[in-house]
């Protein structure tokens, strides 16, 4: 149980923490305006539609690893055990 | 195997009058019997006690598992046992820093002015509490006995406020020596304690009451900072006393137990 929270927490932070990086470069104003969450630039090179797509990418990685490890794969442990426990009673 | 049993037996007669730690254990009159506890069958205690119920079963499934044998052990040797944790938590964060530095680009602002003062002069943040009780004016009264007017300047009200918050911190080791292992088993400083953080968070916002945006309203501001962190403090007591009728004080005694070095 325990490692799965840690899986879900190392997945969190590991895609926010580059997500923060790439967000640094590509969608920060400046350090006294809107840092990280500032507009996408309109026509990045192809290193920046690279750096923006894994950008992307690492926020979804975020997110869904978190919920994957926290919520979807305990709550498929236990129904899949009270499906057992369920075919065992009867 | 004789000789290990007699020990066992002597630490286990010892153990009532051991001094491990007095506070740990709750006043006598106050701790509910296990029989009580057991007969909790709603809310927040009876969560508790399943809880920790829960919790202490695993322990012991644990333990009868294993076949580790225990034994006393005060610390663990500094090499390698706690040198090779040291340095991978030092190694990780090390390279943390040394990714952050190479990756993120670096800010590079003007050289500062000297001979402007900048629109907004802040202390660093960790000091806004104490930059928050300056503002205080509205609390310094104006005295009838003085025709109206206050005994002190809102500035120096201000700066005696810092010291009450500061003996109050200072007293607070002398009142309670913090030996409670979990918030639950001395609800009463707990919520002492979430009244200090909230305090404190309150204070710090009203700190920088001029940068809020407009639809912050000042004066609630004011007020709620003097509101909240009894609402906040009360709501912790209430949670903890309910907890408490379920929480096992007997739980992972042994880990806290201090013994005395032969």
């Amino acid at each position: 149980m325990s490692d799965e929270f840690v899986k879900g927490l190392a997945t969190l932070c590991g895609g926010l923490f580059g997500w923060m990086v790439f967000s640094g470069w590509y969608t920060t104003e400046g350090f006294e305006s809107t840092q990280l969450i500032a507009e996408v630039p309109t026509d990045p090179a192809i290193y920046g539609n690279i750096a923006l797509t894994l950008r992307e990418a690492l926020f979804w990685f975020a997110i869904f690893g978190a919920i994957t490890f926290w919520v979807l794969i305990p709550a498929g442990r236990q129904a899949r055990a009270a499906l057992r426990d369920r075919r065992s009673s009867n | 195997m004789t000789d290990t049993t007699d020990t066992d037996e002597r630490n286990d007669a010892t153990e009532e009058v051991a001094a491990d730690g007095a506070g740990i254990v709750a006043p006598d009159d106050e701790t509910p019997t296990w029989r009580e506890r057991k007969e909790r069958r709603q809310g927040l205690s009876r969560l508790t006690y399943e809880y920790f119920e829960r919790s202490r079963r695993e322990d012991q499934d644990l333990r009868t598992e294993s076949s580790y044998v225990e034994r006393d052990v005060l610390a663990f040797p500094t090499w390698p046992h706690e040198m090779i944790r040291n340095l991978s938590l030092t190694s990780f964060f090390v390279g943390l820093i040394l990714f952050l530095a190479a990756a993120l680009p670096p800010h590079l602002g003007a050289p500062a002015d000297p001979s402007t003062t900048p629109a907004i002069i802040l202390p660093d943040w960790y000091l806004y509490w104490s930059f928050g009780l300056l503002k205080l004016g509205p609390l310094n009264p104006d005295l009838a006995i003085l025709g109206g007017q206050k005994l002190m300047k809102d500035a120096t009200y201000g700066v005696l406020a810092n010291l009450v918050v500061v003996g109050f911190i200072a007293l607070v080791p002398f009142l309670n020596k913090g030996s409670a292992r979990r918030p639950v088993e001395q609800p009463f400083w707990s919520a002492v304690g979430v009244f200090g953080v909230v305090f404190a968070v309150m204070i710090s916002g009203l700190s920088i009451k001029n940068l809020w945006p407009a639809w912050v309203n000042v004066h609630l501001l004011f007020d709620l900072t003097f509101l909240l962190p009894f609402v906040a403090g009360f709501i912790t007591y209430g949670i903890l006393k309910a907890m408490r009728e379920g929480y096992m004080f007997e739980l992972n005694r042994r880990y806290y137990r201090l013994r005395p070095p032969r």
